[in-house]
C-alpha cells in the first residue's frame, strides 16, 4: 500500500453485521469516498470480538484497529455491544501499557444509517495513524525491556 | 495454475481443501474500476485455490452455471465469490452450491463492490490492491469453513398474544379466524387498552367511539372457541424458542366471578375510595369497581391494594359472586409463536411541568378525553372545578419533540389529530368557548389534514412557538405565556383550562418484557422491529412478533393494521409443521470446557446451561433452537471451548493474519 514516499497505514476493522457493516454498504451504494487503508472483518455482533483478535491484528502488522458496532441500546442481540464496551475499555488500558498509542485503537458505534459517520471515523483514524507512523512493536518491546 | 492443470494431477485426498474463486464484474460496477484480470490471476496463485474465474454477472443464470460446472469439474469443496455483499445474493449462491452437491455453508462472499470499487473509484490501483487483499482474507477464512446442517424444529400450532388492547385483539381475532388457537394475556382486569377509553375517534370524518370499536372486536372474540382470554394476568416465564415456547401465566385473583350482574350493591357499601386509574385519575372509585362503563369482562373487580377485606360486599351480593379467599393461579400454555402487543403509557408530566399537578385547571389530553366521553365521569360535560371553562388552551408536544428537559426527541404522531378532534368537539358543543392551540408544529398527517383546516374554519386559534411556553399558576389563576413565532409577539392567555397534549412513552414494564421475551429495544425505548422495511412487525428473536404501539407511537388505525400484519406473519409460521433454523449457532467442545459458567452468565438468550458429566464435573450445553448466533460466548470463553459456527477462532484469526500476508 505504501507509495514509496509516504507511509500508508493498514487499519483492521471488526464490524458487526447489523449496523456498521450495513453502514459500510450504504457508504458504497452512496458512492462516498474514504481512504482505501481499511480491511474489514465482518462478525455477526461486535460482542464476538475477542480482545485476542485485536492483539493478533497488532501483533501481525496492523497500524490501527477499529471495533465498531450498534449504538448502545440498539444491539441486534439485546446487549452484545455493552459487552464489547466493557471488554474494550479494559483492552484500551492493556494496549497503552504495551506502548500502543491510544489513537491506534478505537471503538465506535456506527448504525446502519450512519454511512457518513463511518467515512468520518475511518478518514480521521487513517489520518491520525498516518501521522503516528508505522507501529513497530518489536522496537517498543526493546525500549520497555531496557527501562 | 489453471483448473485444467489441477484436474490432470489426478485424484487427490478427500480432505484436501479445494477452493474456487469467482470474481464478478457486476457490469462495469466492479470491472470499471478494479482490474479484474489482475485480481483473478492473483487469486489463482493463492494456496488451495484450484480455480479462479471472472464473469460479467455471476448472479445471472450463465454465471451460476459457470460456478456449478466448475464445482463439479474441479471437485471444489469451498467457494469464494467476490462480488456484492452477502445481503442480496448469499441465498442465490448458497442455492448454487447446493445444486452442485456442496454444503451451502462452505461459501464466503466478499464485497469488492460496496467495499472497494464503489468507494475507491478515484483510485483504481488502490481499489485493485484492496480487492486482492479482501479475496486473500476471504480465502483464508473459507479454508476453515465447515459444512453445517440446518436444524429442524416442530411447530406448535397455537399462539400467545400479550396485551388485550386494540392491536392485540385484532391479532388474536385474525389468527383465530385462520383456525389457530390463541391465548390472550392481559395484565389489566379488562380488555380494550387505551382505545376503549379514547372517547371520540375520527374515522375519515365520521365520529366513532373507541369503546364501540373495541366492543365490535370483543363481541367476535368472546364467543370464538379458538380464543382463550386471561385478564388480570401476566406472563411470568418464557421457555423454549421459535415454534415451541412454554409459557407460564400468573392469573391474579379478581375476587368476583362471572355470576356478577353489575347490580352496584357492593359498590354502594364499599367504604374505600381511591383515584380511578382507568379514568386517568380524574374520578374516584371504590375498592370494588368496574374500571369504566362498558368494560369487558363485565364483572366487578376488587383491587387488593386498596381493599380492606371488610367483607361488606360479600354480605350484600345477591348472586354470591364474591369470594375474598380467591388465590392466584398459574397456568402453563404451549405455543409456536408470540405476538407482543404490549402498548404504551401516556407520558406523565412531572409535577410542575407546564403547571401540571399544581392546579385542577391543568390536565392531560387523556384526562380531557375521559371528561368529554359520554361514558366518562361527567357524562361528557366539560366541568372543571365545578365550572365550565371558557378559555381553553391546548399545549402540544408535551413529552415529545424535546420541548422540555424531560421530553423525548420523537414525535408521538397521533396527539395533534387526537387533540384537534377534541378542540373541534369543544367548539361545536360550547360555541362560546375560546380554544387556543399552542403548538410547536401541527402534524395532522395524511387524511387527518382535513382536521386542521376544519379547526381553522371553526375558529380554533393556532399559536406557534419555538421557545416552549410558560404556564403560571397563581392560586386560582392560570396563565399561559407564549412567544408567537410568526408575529414575534409575547402573548399572555388567561386560561380556565390548560390541556397538555401528552405523547406516548414505552410502558413501565418494558424492561421486564425485554428480559422475559429476550427482545430488543431501540434508542427510544420501544420494542425494536428486526428491520423497519424488510421485516416489519417481526422482533429480533425468532417466533416473536410485535404489534401496535409496542414498537412506537401509532394511531388506532395504524395499530389495527400492525395487529393484522403481526397475525399474518405469525400465521405463516404456525401453518408449518416444522421450521428450519440457521445453524450459525454456538457449539461446545466438551473436551476443552471446564464448566466455569462464564458463557451461561453472558448469553443474552439463556441458551446455555451447565450440565453434570458422569464424573461429576460440569459442562456447557447450548440449546441450538434458543441460540440466536451472536457469538459473544466465544469471545468470553477462557479456553476457547465454546465457538460460534462459521465464526470460530480458526475462521476469524486466519482472516486477520491474511491481511498481512501480502
Amino acid at each position: 500500500m505504501s507509495d514509496g514516499d509516504g507511509f500508508e497505514p493498514t487499519i483492521v476493522v471488526f464490524a458487526c453485521h447489523w449496523c456498521t457493516y450495513q453502514a459500510i454498504n450504504l457508504a458504497g451504494t452512496s458512492r462516498m469516498k474514504y481512504p482505501p487503508n481499511v480491511r474489514v472483518i465482518r462478525v455477526m455482533c461486535s460482542g464476538r470480538v475477542d480482545p485476542q483478535f485485536v492483539i493478533e491484528a497488532f501483533k501481525n502488522g496492523a497500524d490501527g484497529v477499529l471495533v465498531a458496532g450498534c449504538h448502545p441500546g440498539d444491539c441486534h442481540y439485546v446487549n452484545g455491544n455493552m459487552k464489547t464496551m466493557r471488554r474494550t475499555v479494559m483492552l484500551e488500558k492493556l494496549l497503552q501499557d504495551m506502548g500502543i498509542e491510544k489513537e491506534r485503537f478505537r471503538r465506535e458505534w456506527i448504525s446502519a444509517a450512519e454511512a457518513k459517520k463511518w467515512v468520518e471515523v475511518v478518514t480521521e483514524m487513517v489520518e491520525q495513524v498516518r501521522k503516528l507512523g508505522p507501529l513497530k512493536l518489536a522496537e517498543k518491546r526493546e525500549v520497555v525491556m531496557n527501562e | 495454475m489453471s483448473s485444467e492443470e489441477v484436474e490432470m494431477e489426478g485424484a487427490c485426498p478427500t480432505d484436501e481443501i479445494r477452493i474456487g474463486v469467482y470474481v464478478c464484474h457486476c457490469g462495469l460496477n466492479i470491472a470499471g474500476v478494479i482490474n479484474v484480470k489482475e485480481v483473478v490471476q492473483y487469486a489463482q496463485n493463492l494456496p488451495n485455490v484450484v480455480s479462479a474465474k471472472e464473469y460479467i454477472f455471476m448472479c445471472s443464470a450463465p454465471g451460476q452455471d459457470l460456478i456449478r460446472e466448475d464445482i463439479k469439474k474441479c471437485k471444489l469443496n469451498r467457494v469464494v465469490i467476490a462480488a456484492c455483499g452477502p445481503e442480496m445474493h448469499e441465498p442465490t449462491f448458497r442455492a448454487v452450491l447446493e445444486e452442485a452437491g456442496l454444503n451451502p455453508y462452505v461459501l464466503e462472499m466478499v464485497s469488492i463492490r460496496e467495499g472497494s470499487s464503489w468507494v475507491h473509484y478515484d483510485n483504481p490501483e488502490a481499489a485493485t490492491e484492496k480487492a486482492k487483499d479482501m479475496i486473500r482474507m476471504a480465502v483464508a477464512r473459507a479454508r476453515n469453513l465447515e459444512p453445517l446442517e440446518k436444524m429442524r424444529g416442530e411447530v406448535k400450532q397455537q399462539a400467545l398474544v400479550v396485551g388485550g388492547g386494540i392491536a392485540g385483539l385484532t391479532s388474536a381475532l385474525d389468527l383465530a379466524e385462520r383456525g389457530f388457537e390463541v391465548h390472550i394475556v392481559e395484565k389489566r382486569p379488562v380488555l380494550g387498552g387505551h382505545a376503549a377509553r379514547m372517547g371520540q375517534l375520527n374515522v375519515e370524518g365520521r365520529k366513532i367511539a373507541g369503546k364501540d370499536l373495541v366492543n365490535y372486536l370483543v363481541e367476535k372474540i368472546k364467543d370464538n372457541p379458538n380464543i382463550h382470554i386471561y385478564t388480570n394476568a401476566e406472563v411470568s416465564k418464557v421457555d423454549g424458542s421459535i415454534g415451541n415456547f412454554t409459557i407460564k401465566v400468573k392469573i391474579k385473583p379478581r375476587y368476583v366471578n362471572d355470576k356478577c350482574t353489575l347490580c352496584n350493591k357492593c359498590v354502594e357499601v364499599c367504604p374505600v375510595t381511591a383515584p380511578n386509574e382507568y379514568e386517568y385519575g380524574i374520578s374516584e372509585r371504590k375498592a370494588i369497581f368496574l374500571p369504566f362503563d362498558g368494560a369487558y369482562p363485565s364483572q366487578y373487580i376488587i383491587d387488593p391494594e386498596t381493599c380492606t377485606f371488610c367483607g361488606k360486599c360479600v354480605e350484600v351480593c345477591p348472586e354470591n359472586a364474591i369470594n375474598l379467599d380467591e388465590k392466584e393461579k398459574e397456568i402453563t400454555i404451549e405455543v409456536g409463536g408470540i405476538i407482543l402487543a404490549t402498548g404504551h403509557d401516556p407520558y406523565e408530566p412531572p409535577i410542575g411541568e407546564y403547571g401540571y399537578g399544581l392546579s385542577p385547571k391543568v390536565i392531560t389530553l387523556h384526562q380531557l378525553k375521559r371528561l368529554l366521553s359520554e361514558d366518562g365521569p361527567t357524562k361528557g360535560e366539560l366541568i372543571i372545578d365545578g365550572k365550565r371553562p371558557k378559555n381553553i388552551v391546548f399545549i402540544s408536544c408535551v413529552g415529545s419533540l424535546g420541548t422540555t428537559p424531560n421530553a423525548n426527541q420523537y414525535c408521538s404522531r397521533m396527539c395533534c389529530s387526537a387533540s384537534l378532534i377534541e378542540a373541534l368537539h369543544i367548539r361545536e358543543k360550547y360555541p362560546d368557548a375560546q380554544v387556543f392551540f399552542v403548538h410547536k408544529d401541527v402534524r395532522t398527517y395524511g387524511k387527518d389534514e382535513s382536521l386542521y383546516w376544519k379547526a381553522i374554519d371553526n375558529l380554533v386559534k393556532f399559536v406557534r412557538f419555538e421557545e416552549s411556553p410558560k404556564v403560571t399558576v397563581d392560586k386560582d389563576e392560570v396563565k399561559v405565556e407564549v412567544k408567537e413565532s410568526t408575529i414575534q409577539e409575547r402573548l399572555v392567555i388567561p386560561a380556565d383550562l390548560v390541556v397538555l397534549v401528552t405523547g406516548m412513552v414505552p410502558p413501565k414494564e418494558i424492561e421486564n418484557l425485554r428480559s422475559l421475551f429476550k427482545v430488543g429495544c431501540g434508542g427510544d425505548g420501544f420494542l425494536k422491529e428486526a428491520h423497519l422495511k424488510l421485516n416489519p412487525v417481526e422482533s429480533l428473536t425468532g417466533g416473536i412478533y410485535l404489534a401496535g404501539t409496542a414498537t412506537g407511537p401509532k394511531s388506532i388505525a395504524e395499530s389495527i393494521v400492525a395487529g393484522s400484519a403481526a397475525a399474518a406473519k405469525a400465521a405463516s409460521l404456525l401453518s408449518k409443521d416444522t421450521i428450519e433454523v440457521e445453524p450459525i449457532v454456538a457449539v461446545v467442545d466438551e473436551d476443552k470446557c471446564s464448566g466455569c459458567g462464564i458463557c451461561v452468565s453472558i448469553c443474552p438468550y439463556g441458551a446455555i446451561s451447565l450440565e453434570k458429566r458422569e464424573d461429576g464435573t460440569r459442562v456447557s450445553k447450548v440449546d441450538p433452537m434458543l441460540c440466536q448466533g451472536c457469538g459473544t460466548c466465544g469471545a468470553a470463553c477462557p479456553s476457547a471451548a465454546i465457538q460460534q459456527n462459521s465464526y470460530k477462532d480458526k475462521q476469524i484469526i486466519p482472516q486477520i493474519l491474511a491481511v498481512f500476508e501480502r
